[in-house]
């Protein structure tokens, strides 16, 4: 019995924690938002004395709750008794935690404390949501019963549910689905069939240019910015997923190629005023020469080092262009504005569909690049680099070498697609190229599928595109991405669509770290 | 004129002088070992003839030409090739693309093949796992392909590592006649090894070294025979 409490203790405190964490940043009444835009609950509707929003908040908090009973109900298998004890355990706790913070902030607010002041995402309203429009108490003992009904819910349905059994069956389930839908004749057949290919790329092609034309500018806007990522993707796969150098500076390139092009064509601080399109190479190939100038000095580390030092990249990029020092160069931290856009016959790049489709050329290029590298002389050596750095040396592979020009290339398509981030958006400023935009690139990279390209046009989209469809969730972009992160990374470590040999690779892991015991040096 | 002539060789890792002037040479078509105890510098010998660890004094001579300039990449296409410790194959590359590895630094597609059918019938294993990823191969397989992949670079003096190490007594037989048989067609041999046993037998010269400096060398049959090695090395009274 002792050991019953302590286990639903155990169990219900790591929920109520996460529960009071998402009620305290004003999570819960966001998502209620969401629910509300997906399920039509009719205002009038009142269940429990309850109206829509509330309703929304409580089916979230529901989820919650029995997750916390399935949660705790499945170390126990076989006694019914101990399972529903344990969870609804386990749903109490989570409640007790849960109504006590509501009750005292509700109250708090009540007596006309601002709570917003301390917690800037505790508004009145929000608070009152979360106490279900009720009295503090009334809300508070709500809750707790509610959850700890949920979590005697969960723990029921938990009971005799066997997690690693079910997650096998489901994976051999769809194996053999997969198998069974392989070996239909049509599906060989076209499979088989080279035609398929063309007209897959066929039809990939026609959605490309159809697509732009039937989406409004806001859309436009963000395929924009997803082509934008994956061209930054596909640069920096390059580096880390090809040469195998994580690099963590990837921004810096970036901002170069997005300098370039506004110095040279904004009225301001140069009145250079260069046609846009002279502006590309020049971008790529200022890029490219930063990428080799960065690459010499650090280039001999290897690993976590190479890591933290490239990380210092960006910041000194974006520190000096915001310095007093450059500020006549540069339009220091006000950034540079009017940059000029291009024009084709005359006719200047106006809407957003004109960059969707600019922006699409040049993705084809860098896929063109990459592809044609993956299957060089080139990609072997870098292929090898990532595997033995000394050994590859000792093939005759000049890995110094290799490694800038990895860089250089990475970073003429950072470049470009800097290039195409100021023009669009008429200007560009140092807040544009923060730590954060290397981390979302290196991010699309690994959740995409290092070395992959479809993995990096899925991991753009994932992570740019999504956000943007639920705008919502704006405020908890971060959380969600973080969220987001540690669930890939677990579920699908080798990210959304691996290239055929990281696939083999997770398989093969255990024999792989088994071999490499003895392979250790002396 | 000696295919490798090191002269008085000095390395350091940090403050730890690891070669305290070593001297060897190897003759054209020589299967010359270096034996000795774990640490007593041996993969660092190999090492800095390949040019992975920097020399400090010394020189590196093949075939009368300084190797002191030239840099590890670079030494293997004046005809050195290495076996590293521990096999070094690429883990998740197929055998084939790591036998491709091997002759990054002979460009012509041509010979490759030609090389790719010679190593096939030195190991006829490795044609049997083309396609397999080579972390998945068996210990003797990884290092016929470690050995395989450093012929296909066309060397003309072949280092070895410890090409027994972790190895079944079937397999370290069966590796070292190959090796011989490899000698046989004109490559000289550089064998570096902790089995002195085979090692000896295979050689035609052999040099002993301890902490750093060599302490004997001769003919691979007297050494077998010699006391000190035998009580030594040999695990004999």
């Amino acid at each position: 019995m002792k050991t019953l409490l302590k286990n639903g203790l155990k169990a219900g405190i790591p929920f109520g924690i996460v529960s009071i964490f998402l009620f305290l940043i004003g999570f819960n009444s966001t998502i209620a938002d969401i629910i509300l835009k997906f399920i039509k609950i009719d205002d009038k509707t009142v269940v429990f004395g309850l109206t829509s929003r509330p309703l929304a908040l409580l089916m979230f908090m529901g989820v919650i709750g029995f997750w916390a009973g399935t949660n705790s109900g499945r170390k126990i298998k076989n006694k019914t008794s101990s399972v529903i004890i344990l969870s609804t355990l386990a749903g109490l706790t989570h409640g007790v935690l849960v109504a006590l913070v509501s009750y005292t902030i509700g109250s708090l607010s009540e007596s006309g404390l601002k709570i917003n002041t301390y917690l800037a995402a505790m508004l009145t309203q929000t608070i009152k949501l979360f106490l279900l429009d009720k009295t503090p108490l009334a809300g508070a003992v709500f809750m707790l019963i509610f959850l700890t009904i949920m979590g005697a819910l969960g723990g029921l349905v938990s009971f005799s549910y066997d997690r690693a059994n079910t997650r096998q069956k489901m994976v051999s389930g769809w194996k053999n689905l997969t198998v069974k839908i392989n070996q239909q004749p049509v599906v060989r057949h076209i499979q088989t069939n080279p035609l398929t290919r063309y007209i897959l790329y066929g039809l990939i092609l026609i959605c490309l240019i159809v697509v732009p034309l039937i989406a409004g500018s806001y859309w436009n806007y963000t395929i924009g910015t997803v082509g934008i990522y994956v061209l930054l993707g596909l640069g920096l796969n390059i580096i880390v997923g090809m040469s195998g150098l994580l690099v963590l500076g990837y921004v810096a390139f970036f901002a170069i190629g997005a300098y370039t092009v506004s110095l040279l064509t904004a009225p301001l601080p140069h009145h250079l005023m260069w046609n846009f399109w002279w502006t590309i190479p020049i971008a790529m190939l200022l890029a490219a020469l930063a990428g080799i100038l960065l690459g010499i000095p650090v280039l001999r580390m290897r690993g976590d080092y190479l890591a933290i030092v490239t990380l210092g990249f960006g910041e000194i990029i974006r520190i000096l262009i915001k310095s007093d020092l450059l500020t006549s160069f540069t339009g220091g931290p006000k950034g540079v504005t009017a940059v000029g856009g291009p024009t084709l016959f005359g006719r200047p790049f106006s809407s957003e569909i004109d960059f969707v489709y600019l922006i699409f050329l040049a993705v084809l290029f860098a896929i063109f690049v990459t592809v044609r590298l993956q299957n060089s002389r080139v990609g072997r050596a870098w292929e090898a680099m990532r595997e033995d750095e000394t050994v590859s040396r000792a093939m005759g592979i000049d890995t110094l070498w290799q490694k800038l020009l990895a860089f250089a290339i990475g970073a003429a398509l950072a470049g470009l697609a800097g290039v195409f981030f100021a023009s669009r958006n008429q200007f560009t400023g140092p807040e544009d190229h923060s730590l954060m935009v290397s981390i979302n690139v290196l991010s699309v990279v690994i959740v995409g599928g290092m070395g992959s390209i479809p993995g990096v046009i899925a991991g753009a989209f994932v992570l740019k595109g999504l956000p943007e469809i639920l705008r919502e969730l704006e405020n908890y972009r971060v959380l969600t991405f973080g969220a987001l992160l540690v669930i890939m990374m677990l579920v699908r470590p080798e990210g959304l669509i691996p290239p055929s040999r990281r696939k083999l690779d997770t398989n093969q892991d255990a024999v792989l770290d088994s071999k490499k015991q003895d392979e250790r040096p002396e | 004129m000696a295919m490798l002539e090191v002269t008085n060789l000095h390395t350091y890792y940090g403050n730890i002088h690891a070669l305290k002037g070593i001297s060897l040479t190897i003759e054209q078509g020589e299967i010359v070992t270096l034996i000795g105890a774990n640490g007593a510098g041996k993969t660092t010998t190999l090492r800095a003839i390949c040019g992975l660890v920097k020399t400090q004094g010394g020189t590196i001579q093949l075939e009368s030409e300084d190797l002191n300039p030239y840099k590890a990449h670079q030494i293997v296409y004046k005809g050195v090739s290495m076996v590293p410790e521990g096999r070094g194959v690429f883990a998740r590359l197929s055998v084939s693309e790591n036998l491709d590895l091997g002759a990054y630094s002979l460009p012509d597609r041509k010979t490759r093949d030609a090389d790719l059918e010679k190593v096939f019938t030195i190991f006829p294993r490795l044609k049997e796992r083309e396609k397999q990823i080579a972390g998945t191969l068996s210990g003797g397989e990884q290092q016929m392909l470690a050995i395989g992949r450093a012929l296909m670079a066309h060397p003309r003096l072949l280092l070895l590592d410890e090409p027994s190490m972790g190895l079944s007594p079937i397999l370290v037989e069966s590796i070292f006649s190959t090796v011989k048989d490899i000698n046989r067609q004109g490559t000289t041999i550089l064998l570096v090894e902790q089995n002195a046993q085979m090692a000896l037998t295979i050689a035609d010269r052999a040099y002993v070294l301890e902490s750093g400096i060599i302490a004997m060398q001769g003919k691979g049959s007297e050494l077998l025979e010699d006391p000190r090695v035998i009580k030594a090395y040999l695990g004999g009274q």
